[in-house]
């Protein structure tokens, strides 16, 4: 049997971590193999060497199709047939898809370097119809609909002109896609395979496995765990093979604490990828949100909170809240910790005091007047309650580290006292001592009849700090955890796994 | 933890950060008094300085506003020009000095909403989208005007020049009328949740947003205060120079301009504030007064205005940069 690729005793050590180790697996054309395992499993190393980032250990061999890779060299992957598409894609949004095309590889140009627009825009229109694409090519990228960018990026890998292709290799495909979209995906990715292309891709969607691989690899701590055909396999099996240990049976009834009245509640919320999400919360409960990159999980804060606007409703202490409207959600007593602070939360160049009374600078006015003592020391109480350093109110923002920060945005919310509480990555580059007093006044906040929702990546964090936790998969709730339930392992598994509404492959 | 927390403010900041422009100020003062004595140690010489730059103290004062919130209002020469020439038109056509005056302002306000329509409502970018209406404006101006100047009378329109023209204390009242300005714009920027917003809009508009601040209404008041302040200092020029040309309002846009941007190295760096730009338009009257007195040209004033702007604001940046 020939190989498309064929990767010998891969290693690669950073710094004395050994981030890959001893790694072979091979690929024949027109397989589609999946790359699967944690953050951190290797596979991101791997792809890189392929790609001429890394230079590998010594013992290391890649072959593709029988010509040896010289290592970090990209030239050198380029020209035996290596072709890559990135999870962002590359692409530039203001530009139609016949400049996308063009850009890297060049024009094609008469005699006098005039562009021969025709032909261009023919080759481009023929390379989208062999990957069933069927787009008015002189759209800018920035318009078309995700899967459409997406194959617009494999048609550029896959027409370089010279060498010819031998390997597509994806990055998370399909992570930013909703379910239909990944389907033309699949069916794309199928073509190219047909074609005796061989493909491999890096996935964290389990779904995506199993509708579009023909094998997988599982890598776990650098090394090669298994590579096996995708029949026959389950989702169990897969999981089991990722996480390295036998999940416990978990108890399917799980069980909620009883908490005071309803503070917060979404009916059928939609919007960007979330589709129809149900959710109540009590005073005095912490619910946490999981779900993976383009699971809908980065929207439900701002759908939530009104940054964007939603379909279905949030009923808010019995009141339905308007479309878009922060302030009028803070008037009724919602607060928001958003991700990003620097983008979505700081005033920079303002001080501590300034950046903590925004929400309400009127408190301390009397006869037309803001009073700048009472003011400060205010806000100085919630300083050193959160043991902010340095507690100096007119400090500016951005002479704080990031930990501090986070505190700093977390005070400008507990200072209103909110009935709902949502937090968006709580813990996004904190350092630990500060993320242990984030998590502590959060608990804080519950114990004081708050209502808190906590959407994070940081599974360790959900098990910390809530009481449940909703699974999101393709913008649908699919899973909720609690109880004994409630561990890392079984987040992560249910995050990665399959929608139980589709059939098993 | 008490202690630590009084002593930055206790301390008397004598360093170049936050009052360069006072020892510059100072500077050009023993220069000009070491140089030409004679002539720039006299009273008049303030009272000139003072007389000269109120209203364009009074456009840079309206600008602060939409500045402190990120926008930039390119149409305060051209609403300048408009209330200008649209006083002058009233007060011939005998519509009486309540219908020059208020109409005036009127039509700084809608200049405002307009602004604040196209900028936040169709959401073009705040320089282009004055940029045009500034345009516009000046278009508007020279309709009203019918292309041709205006000249009120000292003695068919007395009561209304001396509205600018008239004295206390040795000092026009347009002096009074900046200086009520200045407070009014100092307590609104320092003291009041308004100014709050504002500075929030303008230092990070999503933050500002999902802290409750409504940033749309924030902006179009920012627009519509500065429309209605340049149409004020429209009336006050007018009574002051007693002719109406459609086109007396554009000089005031830059030094506007430069004042306020130079007034942000000052005091509060990196902030517009209200006696950083005072400080930065007495700065630079003295250094082109003075220079005027030693026998400079005309044009002086234009190249001590971009140079200084420049220097300043050069250096403001390159201070900041060093202490981040």
């Amino acid at each position: 049997m020939t190989t498309a690729l064929s990767v010998r005793e891969a290693s690669k050590i950073f710094g004395g971590q050994v981030a890959l180790d001893h790694v072979s697996i091979d690929v024949a054309p027109g397989e589609v193999r999946a790359l699967v395992g944690q953050n951190g499993c290797g596979k991101s190393t791997l792809i890189k060497i392929l790609a001429g980032f890394h230079e590998p250990e010594p013992g290391t061999e890649v072959t593709v199709d029988g010509q040896e890779l010289s290592f970090s060299d990209p030239a050198s992957s380029e020209a035996i047939g290596l072709r890559f598409v990135h999870q962002d894609l590359g692409l530039v949004g203001n530009l139609d898809v016949v400049d996308n095309l063009a850009i890297g590889q060049g024009y094609i140009t008469g005699i006098t370097k005039t562009i021969r627009w025709k032909q261009e825009r023919a080759a481009a229109h023929e390379a989208l119809m062999a990957l069933g694409y069927d787009i008015n090519v002189r759209m800018p990228v920035g318009g078309l609909a995700m899967s459409e960018r997406t194959a617009v990026a494999i048609a550029r890998a896959m027409s370089t002109r010279g060498a010819p292709s031998k390997m597509l290799i994806l990055d998370e495909p399909t992570a930013n896609l909703p379910g239909p979209e990944a389907e033309r995906l699949y069916a794309l990715v199928r073509r190219v395979a047909d074609s005796g292309v061989a493909v491999l891709f890096v996935s964290h969607h389990f779904d995506e496995v199993f509708e579009m691989a023909d094998s997988v690899t599982v890598l776990r701590d650098g090394k090669h765990v298994i590579t096996r055909p995708v029949e026959g396999l389950t989702e169990d099996e897969l999981i089991e093979h990722v996480v390295g240990r036998k999940l416990d049976e978990y108890d399917k009834e799980g069980h909620v604490r009883a908490h005071g009245d309803v503070v917060l509640e979404l009916k059928d919320l939609s919007g960007a990828a979330v589709q129809g999400l149900d959710l109540t919360i009590h005073a005095g409960e912490v619910v946490g949100v999981a779900g993976i990159t383009g699971s809908g999980r980065e929207e439900v804060a701002a759908l939530v909170f009104g940054g964007h606007g939603h379909g279905g409703e949030v009923v808010l202490g019995g009141d339905v809240l308007p479309q878009a409207r922060p302030d009028i959600s803070i008037e009724r007593g919602m607060a928001l910790v958003p991700a990003e602070r620097h983008a979505n939360a700081s005033l920079m160049a303002q001080s501590l005091r300034e950046n903590i009374t925004i929400v309400d600078p009127g408190r301390h006015m009397s006869l037309g007047i803001l009073r700048r003592r009472p003011e400060k020391a205010d806000v100085t109480v919630w300083l050193e309650r959160l043991d902010v350093r340095p507690s100096q109110s007119e400090f500016t923002m951005a002479q704080l580290s990031g930990g501090n920060q986070q505190k700093v945005v977390i005070a400008r919310w507990l200072r209103q006292e909110p009935k709902v509480l949502v937090l968006d990555e709580p813990t996004q580059g904190v350092d630990v001592g500060a993320k242990a007093d984030i998590h502590r006044m959060v608990d804080e906040a519950a114990a004081q009849g708050a209502g808190v929702l906590v959407l994070s990546t940081d599974h360790e964090e959900l098990v910390r700090v809530c009481d449940r936790v909703i699974i999101l998969r393709r913008g649908k709730a699919v899973d909720e955890l609690s109880g004994p339930r409630l561990t890392n392992d079984n987040i992560t598994a249910a995050t990665i796994g399959r929608d139980s509404s589709e059939p098993a492959a | 933890m008490s202690e630590v927390q009084a002593a930055p403010r206790r301390r008397i900041n004598l360093g170049f950060d936050r009052f360069s422009g006072l020892y510059v100020w100072a500077a050009l003062i023993v220069l000009f008094a070491l140089w030409i004595p004679d002539l720039f140690l006299q009273v008049s010489t303030l009272k000139q300085v003072l007389s000269f730059q109120a209203i364009a103290t009074i456009v840079a004062l309206g600008l602060i506003i939409p500045v402190a919130a990120g926008a930039f209002d390119l149409t305060i020469g051209g609403v300048v020009s408009v209330s200008v020439c649209f006083t002058a038109w009233a007060l011939v056509n005998h519509h009486g000095v309540v219908v020059a005056v208020v109409g005036s302002i009127l039509l700084g306000i809608a200049v405002g909403l307009l602004n604040s329509l196209v900028v936040v409502k169709f959401k073009v970018d705040s320089f282009i989208g004055t940029l045009g209406m500034s345009s516009i404006l000046i278009a508007v101006a020279a309709m009203i005007s019918s292309q041709s100047q205006i000249v009120l009378s000292t003695e068919g329109y007395g009561p209304f020049l001396d509205f600018a023209r008239g004295e206390f204390l040795g000092l026009p009242y347009t002096v009074y009328y900046a200086a009520v300005i200045a407070l009014f714009m100092w307590w609104i920027l320092e003291y009041t949740p308004g100014g709050r917003y504002l500075y929030a809009v303008g230092g990070n508009p999503v933050a500002a947003r999902l802290s409750g601040v409504r940033i749309g209404r924030v902006t179009m008041i920012a627009f519509v205060t500065s429309g209605a302040v340049a149409a004020f200092a429209g009336i006050a020029l007018t009574a002051t120079i007693g002719t109406a040309t459609s086109i007396v309002g554009e000089g005031y846009l830059l030094p506007a301009f430069s004042a306020v941007f130079l007034g942000a190295t000052q005091i509060r760096p990196g902030r517009v504030n209200v006696l950083g730009t005072l400080i930065a338009i007495f700065l630079l009257a003295t250094g082109v007064s003075g220079l005027q007195l030693a026998g400079a040209p005309s044009y002086v004033t234009d190249l001590f205005n971009g140079l200084a702007l420049i220097i300043a604001v050069s250096l403001a940046v390159r201070t900041a940069r060093r202490r981040s």
